[in-house]
Parts: C-alpha cells; structure tokens; sequence
C-alpha cells in the first residue's frame, strides 16, 4: 500500500511536447554570461579577470563559504569582464566569456574506485547543486550532521511540460544509474530509492529492463500515483518512506536525504570522468516554440540564443509568458536576455490560451484551496489576512509552512493571486525579524 | 524577444472552472426541482422565479453602480451580476416562497375564486430580493462575505412578515389527486405509504415550492456531487444526523410509535418540510458553511440538531430554514478553531522535565 499525501492537483501534463525527443547537444554561443549567483547561498567569487584565457572546465568562480558553489567556464576562451546582469530573481555578478569555438579542455582528474569522502569532496568541488530549482549545495547536503538511512532520487517531474528528467533517465540510463550508486555510497549507505511518477512507464521499463541486465539490486524503484506536486521534498519522502518530516526541519531530521535525477548525472560526470557542472541537459517547451526539444545547454548561454536554436518563437501565436522553471513554480522573466544556469531545467514558453492571463475576482469562500492543499494549509485565510495586513494570524493558518507549490491557485474559481499574496507576505515576515 | 508577462507563479489555472461555471452549475442543479415545483404548484412559480430574478440582479447592479459611482456602461459591464450568483439566490428565493400570497389583496382572481395573477407575491419576491441582495449580501462586501445565506435570510424575513400570508400551497394536481394545503409537519404526523409515497414525489402542501419533490432534489444533488460543486457528505450527513434525533426525540417519546411506525415517522420526518431541499442547496452554500471537513461535521450536526428540536419542541412546524440560519452564524467560530494540523505537525514535546529542573534551579538560588 503506497503512502500518499492529501490534497494536490492534476494540472495537464503537456510532456507529450518533448517526452520522446532524445537530448541533443546545442553548440555554445559566441558569448556567454556565466552567473555567480547559481545557487542557493552567498555568490561565488570570480579568480578570473578581464583579458584572462580560460579553458572549458576551468575554475572561474571560487565558492565563497560552506553554502556556496564553484563555478567553471562552460567554453574556451577569453574573459571580457564581469558584468552585473539580471536573473529570474533579481541581478547578479556574471562572468562575460566569448568563445573561441576551439573547446580546448581541462578535466579534474577521474575517479575509478573513491571512497564516500572522496566522492562528496569531488561533489563539492565540481560546483554540483540540486538541479531541481533551488540550487543548495550538493556536497553540504551529502554532510548531514544527522544519521540517514535512505536516500532518494526525486525522479517524479510532477512539474507539467518539463521532461528533461526522464530524458536523461532514457538516454543516459547508464550514467544515471552510475551517479545514483556514487551518491548512496557518499552517504554510507547500501540502496538507492527512485520515487518516479506512472505517467512516466516506458522510464520505468527502461530502468527495470537496465538493472536487472545489469544485475543491480541496490536500486529500488518506487512507482508513485501521479500528481502534483508528487515532486514536492515532503510529499515525496512521504510516498517513497511514509516518513513525515516534521514541520520546518529539513528532510535529514527523519533520516532521508533526497537528490535530483541531474545531480546524480552531474556526479557521476564529475567523479568519473572529472567534468564539472558547466552544461546541464534542460526542457525548451510549450506551445509558443517551433522545435521543442530536450538539449543540452551551456551555463551562461542566453534564453534568446536558446530559443533562435529551437527555430525561435512559432509563427501565428501569441506567447504571453516566458518561464524559467515549469508552468507551476517556475519564474516568468519578461525577455530572454537572462542567462541559463545550473538550476534551469525548463525554458516554457506559454501562448495566451496555455497561460491564465486574467484577473482575479474575490474570494468565495469555496474552500477548495484548503482541500487541495498538500500542507493542509488554509490558503483563503492566509490570503486574507496578508493581505490584510495582519501576519501573526496568518501564519497561525499556515503561511510560513507554504512550499508555494502553486496549487490553491491553479484550483481557485475565482482566480485568486493566493500563491503571490503568501511570497509578499513572506518576505515582509521575513523582513520584521 | 522581451515584453513578456511577469506574474508570480502559477502560470496555469484549472481550466472550466470559475465562479460563473460554478453558479452555473447550481442553477443546472435547481433546474430540475423547477421543473417539479411548476409541475405540482403552477404557473405561479414561473412568475416569481422571473421577478426574483429581475429584482436580485437590478438590485445587485444599482448597488454595484451607486457604490462605485459607476452609472455608465462600464458599471454595467463590470457589475458583478455576472458571476450569476445572484441568479442563483433568485432562484432559491422563488423556490422558497409560496406559489402565490395574498398580502394586499391585489390579486386577479378568476371566478372560482382561484389566483389567476399575484400582484402581492410579486411585489413580495421584489422585497425578498432587496433583503437578500442588498441588506444580506451586498452590506457585508459581497459574493463570498456574506454571513448568512442570503435567500434563507430574505425567506426567514418574509415569513416572519407576511406569517399570516405564507400558508401553504395547494398542488394542483395534473394527472394526480392534489394535496391539501396542509403539510405533514402541521397535521397530525400520521404516517402510511401513500404520505410516505406523496411526500416522496412531492404532491404535498408546502409554504416553499421548491422543497417538496425529492426525486428533482436528488437529481440535483447527484449532479452537484458529481460536478464535485458541493462535498457530497454534507447532506448526507445532516440528513442521517436529522433521522437520528427525530427517532430520539420525536419518534421514541411518543409510546404509541412502535416497530414499523417508528421508521415511518422517521423517514417522514425526513422527507417532509424543507430538509433535503436545505441540506442539498443551502446548507452546501460556499461563504455560509465552514471550510473543513471537521467543521461541516459540527455545522450538519448542528442544523440536524436545530431542526428537530424546533420541528419537535417549538411554536414553529418546521426548522430547516432557521437551523441553517442559526449554524450559518457559528459558522466564523468553527472555522476560527477548527482547521487541519499541517503536513508534517508534530505536537509540541510537553518540556516538564526542563521546567522542573529550572524550578529547582531557581529554589536553590533563592536559598
């Protein structure tokens, strides 16, 4: 019997778009704009500066502190500068490159046999992050000052239209599975959990059918009930372990520790063939796109040079949104002047009959919000009274415990801006104290 | 490639589904008991669903214009009559009234000395609107901040008003033999399959028209559930929690129920007044039940419990419209205290130990 969260939503899912499109590689632009801020934490700090040549795989931004990450050049080249640049949250540092298309290389030495501390030093130094969207350092999370006995792979993609996921599990089924058992073993452990969607079975065929010609019996496939957000941290270590992590605390206090289906690539790259996380496979989708495709993108290339190499925005429709993320949580940007960075797995562009461009209209009162609440929040009271004013009573109704999932909003009949309202009020708690 | 919409995100919302759709989808529900209530009580019904409809949505308009100072085409536009919720509380209203009232005396009657057209219960149904649109609904900010539900309080108010105008209905009877006026809470509560029968299919009196056919009430509420409109457990709920304390307080009280008899006195008392009609169209009503599960469990006991003992101990035959009003105002102290732990609560660890061990510290620093 399969544990599994109240609430949630079935949005559609629209991976049809991309789900059986093999990853490509898209080629590196002239210039690349390489973020210092790709992550969770304080910034990187630049070693190079205008006029230094750097190679492919070169370190060009030292991590500055335990919750930061390295960064290296995704191309050969020579730096121009560091400019300040916007992001989908705000603007940061970025290290200007531009390429000399000669891809000349340099590699961290290769890994045959680690050992756990080993593998999460080389997970720290490779720059690797959870790829999932936060960007929290990998290597701080595999040095859990608590004891863990399970590890997770999040491979649900609860998210509609991103396939990037499920991809890299098909195409890259070996190296995955490679990345998964060096994570487990960082962690001192004996198996690895994949929590993965139904909506999703040729994936689970495929995996079955490798581990068992492999002879694998350290990975364990968890098929979860699709929906959303199935993805979510809590949610999903509640499928896979009927763990419930406590209110707050991270997902270490009952012994878990989850990891995106990309880090575990990322890992496998950097420790057994020591290449950094500079490029990073993600999802171009949505309806306003000629070519959807799965590719693999450089760090620092453009959303602009990302589209133009999808064959640009579809003719005769009207895109009203532009996405870093997927159509739930992602952040809508208002151009492509925005570079990728390690944690854009989705870049979605949405027509005016995909996205909900309309206004909201007041509450009535439905409580659908709370039934599909899979915090088992009161999204109309915390809405209320944020926008009242009054924090302290909203979050005696749930506001600071939000995971912002997005699914009071996709529900509400009326259209509510619930998910916008609690980020507001967030930010004003976080600011009184 | 810039100039696009910046939102936070959800970027998607569920699709067919807004508050229209959901009015709509109310309305659909109430067709069929329409459809019923024309069929045993007339043409009349008709009328006063049509003035009620005209007066919840002028009065809902003109509000909505005077407020905002609005009266041009844009305050026409964006008035907020068209979320068709005021259509909705027409609807209730009309089906709530009588099918025809005498208050002023300035019927048409035909020489038989039956109602032919109503001036009064026109002129009533605009009233009843004002009540519900403007003093209920309205004052208090709207779809959705209303505290008591607004066709049930215009109701309430008229009755009490016009009690002397708000005696039952006769049906009249096509293809079947019409009811009396009197109604089975009224009379003498005996009970045998053919009350049983008539109040099942609706050929009974009733001083709400609407409230009488079961079947067209069932049908509504199936689709309701179905279109998952309402939580299907909520009348569910207050209808077996009604046969409860009608078995208890009215059923066993009396000694000369017994076996057979009791039953049939239950499920009359089931059956009969406004219970199902309120438990499937009012008592679901978004802004006036509470917004947990835990909570409606409270709230259907409530109006169960309410309409019994008014049905049973006090002046009134029946209770429905007065339990719903009566829970509807409890309804901000349920939700006040009764809401879900979130995912993942853990009861704070009573911290005794630690207490007791500074308290002991503190003795031992005052000595």
């Amino acid at each position: 019997m399969q544990n599994l969260f109240k609430g949630g939503v079935h949005p559609d899912e629209m991976k049809e778009l991309t789900e059986d499109k093999a990853v490509s590689v898209m080629p590196c632009p002239d210039t690349v704009y390489v973020s210092l801020a790709q992550h969770i934490g304080k910034p990187a700090k630049a070693v190079v500066a205008a006029g230094s040549e750097v190679k492919m795989g070169e370190l060009i931004a030292q991590a500055d502190g335990v919750i930061s990450a390295n960064v290296y050049s995704p191309v050969s080249g020579v730096v121009k500068g560091v400019e300040n640049r916007p992001t989908p949250s705000g603007k940061s540092e970025h290290i200007v490159i531009e390429n000399d298309k000669k891809y000349t290389e340099t590699r961290l030495q290769p890994l045959t046999d680690p050992t756990p501390e080993q593998i999460i030093d080389r997970i720290t130094v490779a720059g690797i992050v959870g790829m999932g969207g936060a960007g929290f350092p990998s290597g701080v999370k595999m040095k859990s000052n608590k004891p863990v006995d399970t590890f997770i792979i999040n491979a649900a993609e609860c998210e509609p239209y991103i396939t990037c996921d499920a991809r890299i599990m098909t195409d890259y089924t070996e190296e995955f599975v490679s990345g998964a058992k060096l994570l487990y073993k960082a962690l001192g452990l004996k198996e690895v959990h994949i929590g993965i969607e139904d909506n999703k079975m040729p994936v689970v065929e495929r995996l079955n059918a490798y581990l068992s010609e492999k002879g694998f019996s350290d990975v364990v496939i968890h098929v979860l009930k699709t929906k959303y957000p199935q993805g979510a941290e809590k949610q999903l270590i509640y499928s896979v372990t009927g763990r419930k992590v406590p209110l707050g605390a991270l997902p270490n206090a009952v012994g878990v520790v989850v990891s995106n289906v990309h880090s575990a690539l990322s890992t496998h790259y950097a420790v057994k063939e020591g290449i950094p996380l500079y490029k990073r496979i993600m999802t171009v989708t949505g309806k306003g796109i000629t070519k959807p495709k799965n590719i693999w993108v450089s760090n620092g290339t453009l959303y602009n040079d990302v589209i133009e190499f999808c064959g640009g925005i579809k003719d005769g429709v009207n895109v009203v949104k532009l996405i870093n993320g997927g159509p739930m949580m992602g952040v809508a940007v208002s151009g492509g002047t925005i570079a990728c960075t390690k944690t854009t797995s989705c870049l979605l562009l949405m027509t005016d009959e995909e996205a909900f461009t309309g206004k909201p209209s007041p509450c009535i009162n439905c409580a659908k919000c709370a039934s599909v609440c899979p915090m088992r929040l009161m999204p109309m009271y915390m809405d209320l009274y944020s926008r009242a004013g009054d924090l302290d009573t909203a979050v005696k109704y749930g506001l600071s415990n939000c995971i912002e999932c997005g699914c009071c909003t996709f529900i509400c009949p009326a259209k509510r801006t619930l998910v916008q309202s609690f980020r507001l009020a967030k930010k004003q708690l976080r600011g009184r104290k | 490639m810039s100039n696009f919409t910046v939102s936070s995100s959800p970027h998607v919302t569920q699709k067919n589904n807004s508050t229209r759709i959901i009015m709509a989808d109310v309305l659909i529900a109430l067709a069929p008991v329409v459809v019923a209530s024309v069929y045993f009580f007339g043409y009349h019904v008709l009328i006063n669903i049509v003035a009620c409809a005209i007066g919840c949505m002028g009065f809902e308009m003109l509000y909505g214009m005077f407020v905002k100072k609005a009266w041009n085409k844009e305050g026409f536009k964006n008035s907020s009559v068209w979320d068709l919720s005021c259509f909705v509380t027409a609807v209730l209203l009309a089906l709530n009234l009588p099918a025809a009232m005498d208050v002023w005396g300035m019927n048409v009657y035909s020489a038989s000395g039956k109602i032919l057209f109503s001036f009064d219960t026109i002129l009533v149904c605009l009233l009843g609107s004002l009540v519900a649109i403007v003093l209920v609904k309205q004052l208090f900010g709207g779809i959705g901040r209303n505290f008591a539900n607004p066709a049930l309080t215009a109701r309430v108010f008229l009755f009490i008003t016009f009690s002397t105008a708000f005696v039952a209905s006769q049906t009249i009877g096509l293809g079947i033999q019409a009811s009396t006026g009197a109604t089975w809470l009224s009379g003498a509560k005996e009970t045998n399959g053919t009350v049983l029968y008539n109040l099942f299919i609706g050929n009974v009196g009733s001083a709400a028209v609407g409230e009488t056919c079961v079947i067209a009430i069932l049908l509504g509420y199936i689709y309701l559930s179905v279109r998952r409109v309402i939580d299907f457990r909520v009348p569910l709920m207050i209808i077996g929690w009604t046969a409860v304390f009608a078995l208890l307080f009215d059923g066993l009280i009396k000694s000369s129920l017994t076996g057979g008899k009791l039953m049939e006195n239950m499920l009359a008392h089931v059956l009969s007044g406004g219970l199902i009609f309120g438990a499937v169209f009012m008592a679901t009503d978004y802004a006036t039940s509470p917004n947990t599960f835990k909570g409606n469990c409270i709230y259907c006991f409530g109006i169960a419990l309410i309409t019994v003992l008014i049905r049973v101990f006090a002046a009134y035959p029946e209770g429905m419209s007065f339990a719903v009003l009566i829970m509807n105002c409890f309804v901000p102290l349920i939700d006040r205290f009764v809401y879900p732990k979130p995912f993942g609560y853990v009861r704070p660890e009573k911290s005794k130990k630690v207490k007791s061990e500074k308290s002991a510290a503190a003795k031992e620093e005052t000595k």
